[in-house]
C-alpha cells in the first residue's frame, strides 16, 4: 500500500453521490411508470403514484418501538443459533498465534507489522462471513419458514422489518467487534517484545505537495503543471529523480501547518525515505550528500538544514529523522535554529516557530549534492511528523473501518435477502464485495472510456475483424455508429461501477501496521461517506423489494 | 331489524397463480363474493386447493388479488394499519422457534406498540388462558404440536383484536385440545369478536360457525346459516326414551295412519370426541377402570358414567 494520501473532498463526493442517485432514481421511476402503465392502462398512473405515497406514509410512520423488536429478535436469533461461536475459533486462534509470530521477525517495526496485521486480519475475516451469511439467510429463512407472516400480519410495515434486520445483525456485528477488538488491543500490546513497544505510536505525518525543478533550479510558472524528475529507467515509476550536483531540486509545498501544536511538541520532525542512484561508485565509504532548506512563504527566510547522507537501506528511524527544536543536554527548550545564511555566509540563528514557521506555509526544498549521482522521491517519501496519537486510537480506527465496512456488508446482504433467496444473496453480497475489493481501479478505466482499443463495441469490432488496438479506425458512418453505440456503454458502465462501493477504502490495517495514525480526511470520512452513500438506497430498494412482493406467490 | 355491520367485504375476488415468467399457473379464485358480519363466527369451508387458505391471505394482504376488491372494517387489504384490529392464526404456528412463550408474545405485543406493563399483564392472561404455564419458559421448539397451535392462538390474541382469522384452527390438536379451541372461539364470539376460520374438519366447523361457506376450485358454491343449511325439510326426528317393541310398532301405525312414511328407529350414538372426553375425565378421577363394549349389548360405556370425575385440568390437557 502506497501512503501517498488523497484527502477526500467530502461536498465533492456528496455532489457525485447526488448525482448517480437522483439518475438512478429517477430512472427508476421513469421505468415503473412505464411499466404500470403497460401492466394497468391508465389506472397504472394511479397506481404508481399511490404506491410512491404509501411509501412515503410508511416512512414517516416508522415505529421505533416494533423496529426495536425485531432488533432484538435478530439479537436472540443470531446467539441462540450458535452465532457467537466466532469467539471461539477467534480465542483459540489469539492462544497459540503467539507461539508462531513472535520469532518470526527481529526488527521492531516489524514485529508491530505482524502483531498488527495478524489480529486485524482475523478480526476481519472472522466478523465479514459471519455477518454476511446472517444477513443474507435471515430474511429467506423467515420468509421460508413462513415467521414473516406472523409479522408482516400485524400493525409492521415492510422497511421496519428492512430496518429491523439491519440494526440487528450490526448489533450482533458490533458486539463481536467490540470484543475482539478489545481482547486483540491487549493481547497485541502484552505480546509486542519490550525493545518494540516504542513501535505502539500513531504518527501524524503531514504532505505537503511535490513539485520537480528543472536543472537550473526553476520551478514551472503554472504551478498546476505536473512536474516530473528524471526517469533513472526503473519500470516503477513511483519516484522520480534529481541529478546531484545541478541546481535540480524538488519542491515541498506545506499550507496551514499547525505551528502552535508543533511549538506544544516542542520539536520540529521531518522524516523523509530518499532513495539513491548512482551512476558511478564515486567515494565507496561515503553515502550521497543531499541537503533541506525550510523556506518560509510568509516572510521569505531561507534556512539551509545541515548536509545529511541518505541512508536508504538503513532500518532506523533516526537516519531517516531530521529533528528542529527539542531539548538540551540538560532538558532545557531548544527554540532556535542556527543556520549559515547563504548571502552573507554568517551565521544566524532565529527563532523556529516565530520566524522559521511564521503563518504555517512553507516550502522544503531538496538537492543531492553529489554530482553524477540521482536522489530518488515521491510525494509521500516526506512527511512533517505532527505530535504522535496514541496506538490505541489509531488500532481502534482500524476497528472502526472494519465495522464500517461491516456495516455496508449487512446493508448489502439484508437488501438482496429482500428480493432473492438466501443462495443468491450470499453470492450476490459476495460478489460485489470481490469486484468492490479488486476490481474497482478496472472498472472506473472501463467507464472512463480511456481504454486502447475503444469502447467495448470497438473492442469488440476490432477483435472480429483482426485488427490492432493501436491502429488507427477508418472515418465513416460506421465508425459513427460505433463511438455513439460505445458512448451509451460507457455511460451505463459508468453507472454500474457506481454499483460496487470501493471496499479499499476500508482497509486500515496497513496504517496502523506501519505505525501511523489512521487518517481523517483520507481514510475515516471517505469509508464513513461510502457506507452513508449505500445505506440509503439499499433501504430504499429493501422497502420496495419487500412492499411489492407476494409473501407466498405459489 | 337493522342489517349487521360488515366487517370483511369481499367483491368479485379473482387470484391468479403466475410463474417467473408471468404464465398462469393455477386460478385458486374465481369472482369470489361474500360478506362477513360483526359478531358472528364464519367458516370458509372447501377441499385441499380449493382457495380458503388464499382467500385469507388476500385478506391479510399478503397476496394480492388479480381482481375484486377486499376490505376489511372498511379499509383496503393492503392497508396496514386495519392490522391493528386482526388477529390470525396461520395454518401451521409459524412463530419463532428460538423464542419461549413469553419472549414470543413479548415480541408480538411490541409489534402492537404495546407499554410494557400491557404486554405482561396481556401475556400473562394468554399464557393462562390457553394453558401452557408450565412450559411458558421453554423455547417452542420443544413445544409438541398441540401446544404450538395453543401459543399461535395466543399471539393472535395479543391484541385483543375484534376480528380474528384462524387458518385450520384444530389441525393437529388431539380431542382435548380441539374442545379447548373450540370453546375459545365460543368465547371470543361471546365477547363480540369477529371470528372467521377455514378449515376442512367439518364437524369442527359445524360444532361452531354460524355461517359457512363453500368453496370449490376457487368458486363459492354455498353460503348461509349452518342450521338452515343443514335442516331437512322433508324429515321429522322424534327423540323419546327408550321403547318396547311393542310401543314401537304402535308408534307405526300411527305414522301410518297419516301417511308418513316410518324411514328408521335407533338408539341415537354420542359423538366420538363426548366419548374420548369422558373417558378423561374418568381416568383422572378413577385411575385403572376400564370400559369394554364388544357386542353383546351388555357392555358398558364411560357415557353411562354419572358425571363424578372432575373436567381435566389446563396442564393436565396441554400435556396430552
Amino acid at each position: 500500500m502506497s501512503f501517498d494520501v488523497v484527502g477526500f473532498d467530502f461536498l465533492e463526493g456528496l455532489t457525485h453521490f447526488l448525482k448517480v442517485f437522483g439518475g438512478i432514481l429517477a430512472a427508476a421511476l421513469v421505468v415503473s411508470l412505464i411499466i404500470a402503465f403497460l401492466k394497468y392502462g391508465p389506472r397504472g398512473f394511479g397506481l404508481f403514484f399511490k404506491t410512491i405515497w404509501q411509501a412515503i406514509v410508511d416512512f414517516v410512520h416508522t415505529s421505533p418501538r416494533r423496529v426495536w423488536a425485531i432488533t432484538m429478535l435478530t439479537w436472540k436469533e443470531s446467539s441462540r443459533k450458535k452465532a457467537l461461536f466466532v469467539f471461539v475459533v477467534f480465542a483459540l486462534l489469539i492462544m497459540f498465534a503467539g507461539w508462531f509470530l513472535r520469532s518470526s521477525v527481529d526488527r521492531a517495526d516489524l514485529q508491530l507489522k505482524v502483531y498488527v496485521k495478524f489480529v486485524l486480519t482475523a478480526i476481519s475475516w472472522l466478523t465479514l462471513p459471519v455477518v454476511l451469511l446472517l444477513s443474507c439467510w435471515g430474511l429467506p429463512t423467515d420468509i421460508k419458514n413462513r415467521s414473516l407472516h406472523t409479522v408482516v400480519t400485524k400493525p409492521t410495515r415492510r422497511h421496519e422489518v428492512v430496518l429491523g434486520r439491519f440494526f440487528g445483525f450490526s448489533l450482533v456485528g458490533t458486539v463481536v467487534l467490540l470484543v475482539m477488538g478489545v481482547i486483540g488491543y491487549f493481547w497485541t500490546v502484552g505480546q509486542m517484545p519490550a525493545e518494540a513497544k516504542s513501535e505502539l505510536v500513531g504518527r501524524v505525518p503531514v504532505y505537503g505537495d511535490m513539485t520537480y525543478s528543472n536543472r537550473e533550479g526553476n520551478r514551472p510558472q503554472d504551478a498546476s503543471e505536473e512536474t516530473s524528475g528524471v526517469n533513472v529507467g526503473d519500470i516503477w515509476e513511483f519516484r522520480s529523480y534529481i541529478e546531484g550536483g545541478t541546481k535540480s531540486r524538488t519542491f515541498y509545498d506545506f499550507d496551514n501547518l499547525d505551528v502552535s501544536e508543533i511549538r506544544e511538541a516542542g520539536e520540529f520532525r521531518i522524516e523523509y525515505n530518499f532513495e539513491a542512484f548512482r551512476t558511478h561508485k564515486g567515494d565507496i565509504d561515503k553515502r550521497l550528500a543531499c541537503q533541506m532548506t525550510i523556506v518560509n512563504k510568509t516572510n521569505g527566510l531561507r534556512v539551509p538544514l545541515p548536509i545529511f547522507e541518505v541512508h536508504e537501506f538503513s532500518n532506523r528511524a533516526a537516519d531517516k529523522t531530521i529533528i528542529l527544536g527539542g531539548v538540551d543536554d540538560d532538558g532545557n527548550r531548544i527554540d532556535t535554529v542556527t543556520y549559515n545564511e547563504e548571502a552573507t555566509n554568517e551565521l544566524k540563528t532565529v527563532n523556529l516557530y516565530d520566524e522559521v514557521l511564521e503563518g504555517g506555509d512553507i516550502t522544503i526544498e531538496v538537492q543531492c549534492l553529489d554530482p553524477g549521482q540521482f536522489l530518488g522521491m515521491a510525494r509521500p517519501d516526506l512527511f512533517i511528523r505532527m505530535p504522535d496519537r496514541s496506538f490505541a486510537s489509531t488500532y481502534f480506527k482500524a476497528v472502526f473501518g472494519i465495522w464500517l465496512q461491516m456495516v455496508l456488508i449487512i446493508v448489502i446482504g439484508v437488501t438482496a435477502s429482500c428480493f432473492v433467496k438466501g443462495p443468491v444473496a450470499t453470492l450476490l453480497t459476495f460478489g460485489i464485495l470481490v469486484v468492490g475489493t479488486g476490481f474497482s481501479e478496472l472498472m472506473q478505466g472501463l467507464a472512463a472510456g480511456q481504454t486502447e482499443g475503444g469502447g467495448p463495441f470497438e473492442s469488440a469490432y476490432r477483435m472480429f475483424m483482426h485488427l490492432n488496438p493501436t491502429t488507427g479506425f477508418d472515418e465513416g458512418p460506421l465508425k459513427s455508429v460505433i463511438t455513439l453505440v460505445d458512448q451509451i456503454a460507457i455511460g451505463f458502465l459508468w453507472t454500474v461501477q457506481h454499483l460496487f462501493p470501493r471496499f479499499e477504502y476500508y482497509n486500515m490495517i496497513p496504517f496502523v501496521a506501519n505505525g501511523f495514525d489512521v487518517p481523517w480526511r483520507a481514510s475515516l470520512l471517505p469509508s464513513i461517506a461510502v457506507t452513508l452513500a449505500f445505506v440509503i438506497p439499499c433501504l430504499i430498494l429493501g422497502y420496495f423489494s419487500l412492499q411489492l412482493r407476494e409473501m407466498e406467490a405459489k | 331489524m337493522n342489517q349487521p355491520e360488515n366487517v370483511i367485504e369481499i367483491r368479485n375476488l379473482s387470484k391468479v397463480y403466475r410463474d417467473f415468467w408471468g404464465r398462469k399457473k393455477v386460478q385458486a379464485l374465481k369472482s369470489l363474493s361474500l360478506e362477513v358480519r360483526k359478531g358472528e363466527i364464519f367458516g370458509l369451508l372447501g377441499p385441499n386447493g380449493s382457495g380458503k387458505t388464499t382467500t385469507m391471505k388476500l385478506l391479510l394482504g399478503l397476496l394480492f388479488p388479480t381482481g375484486g376488491d377486499v376490505s376489511i372494517f372498511g379499509e383496503p387489504a393492503s392497508n396496514v394499519e386495519k392490522n391493528e384490529r386482526i388477529g390470525y392464526l396461520p395454518e401451521e404456528s409459524y412463530l419463532y422457534r428460538f423464542l419461549n412463550a413469553e419472549e414470543t408474545l413479548d415480541f408480538y405485543g411490541r409489534l402492537f406498540n404495546m407499554p410494557a406493563n400491557v404486554r405482561k399483564k396481556r401475556c400473562d392472561e394468554l399464557i393462562q388462558q390457553v394453558g401452557i404455564q408450565h412450559a411458558r419458559k421453554r423455547q417452542l421448539k420443544e413445544y409438541s404440536k398441540g401446544m404450538t397451535r395453543r401459543i399461535g392462538l395466543a399471539q393472535a390474541l395479543i391484541n385483543d383484536p375484534d376480528l380474528v382469522l384462524l387458518d385450520e384452527p384444530t389441525s393437529g390438536l388431539d380431542p382435548i385440545g380441539t374442545r379447548d379451541m373450540k370453546d375459545m372461539i365460543l368465547k371470543l364470539r361471546d365477547q363480540g369478536k369477529t371470528v372467521v376460520m377455514c378449515s376442512h374438519l367439518l364437524a369442527d366447523v359445524q360444532d361452531v360457525c354460524d355461517r359457512i361457506a363453500i368453496l370449490y376450485g376457487g368458486e363459492l358454491k354455498v353460503i348461509g346459516r349452518v342450521e338452515e343449511l343443514l335442516k331437512s325439510k322433508e324429515q321429522e326426528q322424534i327423540l323419546t326414551s327408550t321403547l318396547s317393541d311393542e310401543a314401537l310398532n304402535e308408534v307405526k301405525a300411527v305414522l301410518k295412519k297419516h301417511n308418513a312414511d316410518f324411514i328408521s328407529a335407533d338408539r341415537p350414538t354420542s359423538t366420538l370426541e363426548d366419548l374420548f372426553l369422558k373417558t378423561v375425565q374418568i381416568s383422572q378421577a378413577q385411575p385403572g377402570k376400564r370400559f369394554v363394549a364388544e357386542g353383546d349389548d351388555k357392555g358398558e360405556s364411560p357415557l353411562d358414567e354419572e358425571k363424578t370425575a372432575e373436567q381435566p385440568t389446563a396442564e393436565n390437557k396441554a400435556s396430552n
